[in-house]
């Protein structure tokens, strides 16, 4: 058994899969419009994260970056049973690219403190750059697993299980250091109840949820501010062209009796044609 | 924090009407009297409401003494019913049977036309937006978390666990309070009534199937309420449909179908899909679209099925727990609501003395049977009891009466049944029947437990004739789960089935007469079927259509099955049912 202080977790509030998001003059996503989610493949890095802690001991810290509205996902990671959280909550971040966020979200980290492991999810749904994760390990000079589908910890090591084309690789990395999570490690354990209860009572008494959802901005990190935002991010959104509309033409067959459906199938479609081939 | 326990003044099992309508008294009735408490409400849907399906149509008289202002705040209704019709349906046509021949409670002009799941939805909003702010009342709401085991300290209720299988001293997953309520359709409230041996007579059940369509634009039937009787339910099971006209060119169309039938082969369903063949409905559907589909059992024993006690130490039973719906006014959330708002009394009461013990609690009782509640069941007391004991009614009466709506006139209907048959007898069933309806004193009435009025060989004398009819707007059983909107968590396991020798042996009697199970026959979501290993015939699920009514487990005529909650939120989306 090794003795793991602190866990960290990146999480991320994306706008819902499930729902139209509209689209800016300038071709960024229009963020307040679309309904808003937690990013599916940072539930993978909750799961690690709350893993850990189960197995190992520490204590998990929740840190995302976004509009105030991205509290939302912190409280469904105080749920899920996460012990406190930060929000780097900042105008100036607007229209930020990975370089700019990593930059962000690793001055947020040092101003956090020192911790054991820090767990990404793989990529978000937004961006699908899956760039962040790696970055950041880079700016703190950490040693990194990225697409990590199981793990252990043993003394001041993690033994990983690295997905690779074909395969896998075991990697042993020293402590402390970064993983990003694939979309294949064990799916995130329900809420908890006490998780559920807490942030009931967060929700109730606003002075409480300061003490477990810190809310900071650039300065309290000192992050250059230059290099955040639209100003500190070289990839320019040129154009976004929508390509076409999901849905294609899909009939349903009803009814009964089924033998008469299933003939009709067969008449309207080409699926024999299909099976022959 | 963390090793302490989870504990409430006051939980509720499931978010249903009794239950909000119990928090909300308890709410107003503690502002006024300054009191403080702390209430948890765990529901085992994703959301308020989520697993709510009912007609329906109600009277809002407890919903105007909790809401005065109701009507002013936004309250969702789908109308005011302002045509009430009591019909006969033929396999053609529909008598509506004259309104002086109807008894009061089948009357239901003035009576709201609901979506029961807004209603609840919208009690929870109303709830929170009231304690929001209130520094005395803490009320939590668990969506998503269900109740799944009883904790007893002695002979009293403690409180519950949240997850099954949980092992004595887990305290991250029980919940513990001085009075827990059960407002559950008997999930869980079946554990405190065998616990504390509360009936003799066993609960009787129906299933309720209903679907709700988008018409064609022309068509507007709102404010008109319908309730049938005939076809298609003709081999002696009882049951009936109903048809409510809602705002925004939408209809409900359901059955409700006893399940102390002797028919093994009900298929509630498919008997849904036969009653929209009748040309009257085929009528009003014709361009439309379904929209929606839902079942959920019925407690339909009513006063002869009433448990002992109302309350145990600790314990509250209200709404389908305790089974006060009235099957002959076909009146349920109004009772389960003013449960819920008697029980609100007790407990208040309680809290100004500090007193929860089961004598405080017992006072429920008397409040219910002096109530509407009590006075209502005990007249409708021989209603059912009325149709189970003379089998002629359904089986032989009906099909006459039905023949002549068709043929000639009902009127002849009523003659051919007074004079073919033998008339003495049929004026004696007649006048019985009415004596029986008015609550004339007949002694006690024992009930069977529905499986046990199955006959497995049972073949019904009449059958429907319904030829005509759009065939796309008939769905098959695994075509209507889609309309449940059933979505299940990984690793769900929420039937039971205690002993597969059991289903095997069943199977063999069933498939040696022809039939389905019953559990494969009645399930109104295709979850239940027969697999094939080798030689062997046996008994499977597929658990991710269930829509959590659980019928298998009141027909299985083996007592081999049992429905749990679910989990994680996972079940039907009746969201608009």
């Amino acid at each position: 058994m090794s003795a793991i202080q602190n866990i960290f977790v990146l999480i991320k509030q994306v706008p819902d899969q499930s729902s139209k998001a509209g689209i800016n003059p300038d071709g960024t996503i229009d963020r307040a419009k679309a309904k808003r989610m937690l990013n599916p493949f940072d539930r993978f890095a909750l799961q690690a994260a709350l893993h850990t802690k189960k197995t190992y001991g520490g204590k998990v810290t929740a840190i995302s970056m976004g509009p105030p509205a991205a509290v939302e996902v912190l409280l469904e990671a105080l749920e899920h049973g996460v012990d406190q959280c930060f929000l780097l909550s900042d105008k100036r971040l607007a229209a930020s690219d990975t370089l700019a966020t990593a930059y962000a979200l690793h001055k947020v980290v040092k101003y956090v403190g020192e911790f054991d492991l820090l767990f990404c999810g793989l990529q978000t749904t937004d961006g699908d750059t899956a760039q962040v994760g790696p970055q950041i390990a880079e700016r703190l000079h950490l040693p990194q697993v990225t697409y990590c589908e199981d793990f252990k910890v043993e003394g001041s090591k993690v033994v990983a299980k690295r997905v690779v084309e074909g395969g896998y690789e075991w990697l042993r990395m020293n402590i402390p250091g970064l993983i990003t999570v694939a979309n294949s490690y064990h799916p995130l354990e329900y809420k908890t109840l006490r998780g559920a209860r807490m942030v009931q009572h967060l929700l109730r008494d606003e002075n409480e949820k300061t003490k477990y959802i810190k809310i900071i901005t650039l300065d309290d990190v000192g992050a250059d501010p230059v290099k955040c935002g639209l100003k500190g991010s070289p990839t320019i959104v040129a154009r976004t062209d929508k390509v076409s509309e999901i849905g294609g033409s899909c009939i349903i067959y009803q009814g009964e009796p089924v033998e008469q459906m299933v003939s009709e199938t067969i008449k309207n479609t080409k699926i024999l044609e299909f099976i022959k081939s | 924090m963390l090793n302490e326990r989870i504990e409430y003044d006051f939980l509720l099992i499931g978010g249903g009407p009794s239950s909000f309508a119990l928090a909300h008294h308890l709410v107003n009735l503690a502002k006024k009297s300054n009191s403080k408490f702390t209430m948890a409400i765990l529901e085992k849907g994703k959301e308020f409401g989520s697993h709510i399906v009912s007609g329906a149509v109600s009277n809002l008289r407890v919903v105007e003494k909790i809401f005065p202002d109701y009507k002013t705040s936004d309250f969702p209704m789908e109308g005011i019913c302002e045509e009430s019709f009591f019909s006969v349906l033929g396999n053609e046509k529909k008598w509506d049977v004259p309104n002086i021949l109807l008894p009061n409670g089948l009357k239901k002009e003035g009576c709201a036309i609901l979506t029961l799941s807004h209603v609840v939805y919208w009690m929870y909003n109303k709830l929170k937006e009231k304690v929001a702010k209130d520094p005395n009342i803490q009320i939590d709401f668990f969506t998503g978390f269900s109740a799944h085991q009883i904790i007893f300290e002695g002979d009293r209720i403690a409180g519950v666990k949240v997850i099954e299988h949980s092992n004595d001293n887990d305290l991250d997953n029980s919940v513990y309070a001085k009075v827990t309520c059960f407002g559950d359709k008997g999930f869980l409230s079946r554990d405190v009534i065998d616990k504390y041996k509360l009936r003799d007579n066993p609960q009787i059940w129906s299933i309720g199937v209903k679907e709700v369509w988008q018409l064609d634009e022309k068509k507007d039937y709102s404010g008109k309420v319908w309730h049938t009787l005939g076809f298609p339910l003709v081999d002696g099971t009882f049951g009936g449909g109903f048809v409510y006209g809602m705002k925004d060119h939408k209809l409900t169309i359901g059955m409700v179908i006893s399940l102390d039938s002797e028919n093994p082969n009900i298929n509630p369903q498919q008997r849904l899909q036969d009653l929209k063949k009748h040309p009257w409905i085929q009528e009003m559907i014709k361009d439309g679209k379904l929209l929606k589909y839902g079942a959920a059992v019925l407690p339909e024993g009513g006063y002869y099925s009433l448990p002992k006690k109302f309350t145990v130490n600790g314990g509250i039973l209200l709404g389908d727990a305790l089974g006060i719906l009235d099957i002959e006014r076909l009146s349920g959330i109004d009772k389960g609501m003013e449960s819920g708002y008697q029980a609100a009394e007790v407990l208040h009461e309680g809290l100004l003395k500090n007193d929860f013990s089961e004598d405080q609690l017992s006072k429920y009782k008397e409040k219910i049977m002096s109530s509407f509640i009590g006075k209502e069941l005990k007249d409708g007391r021989y209603f059912r009891f009325a149709w189970q004991e003379n089998p002629r009614l359904l089986k032989s009466y009906l099909p006459i009466l039905m023949n002549s709506i068709d043929y000639s006139n009902p009127f002849f209907g009523f003659l051919k049944i007074a004079f073919t048959n033998n008339p003495i007898k049929a004026m004696f069933d007649g006048i019985r029947l009415k004596l029986l309806m008015d609550g004339f004193e007949s002694g006690s009435v024992k009930y069977k437990s529905d499986y046990q009025n199955i006959i497995p060989n049972f073949n019904p004398e009449t059958k429907i004739k319904a030829d005509e009819y759009v065939k796309e707007s008939i769905y098959s059983r695994p075509d209507a789960v889609f309309y449940a909107k059933t979505k299940y968590h990984e690793g769900n396991m929420h039937i039971d089935e205690f002993k597969a020798d059991v289903c095997i042996k069943c199977i063999k009697t069933y498939d040696a007469l022809g039939k389905d199970t019953p559990c494969v026959s009645d399930c109104t979501a295709e979850v239940h079927r027969v697999d094939i290993l080798g030689e062997k015939r046996m008994h499977g699920m597929s658990l991710e259509n269930c829509i959590q009514c659980r019928t298998c487990e009141i027909v299985c005529p083996e007592i081999n099955l049992r429905v749990r909650p679910t989990m994680e939120g996972s079940g039907p989306d009746f969201m608009g049912l």
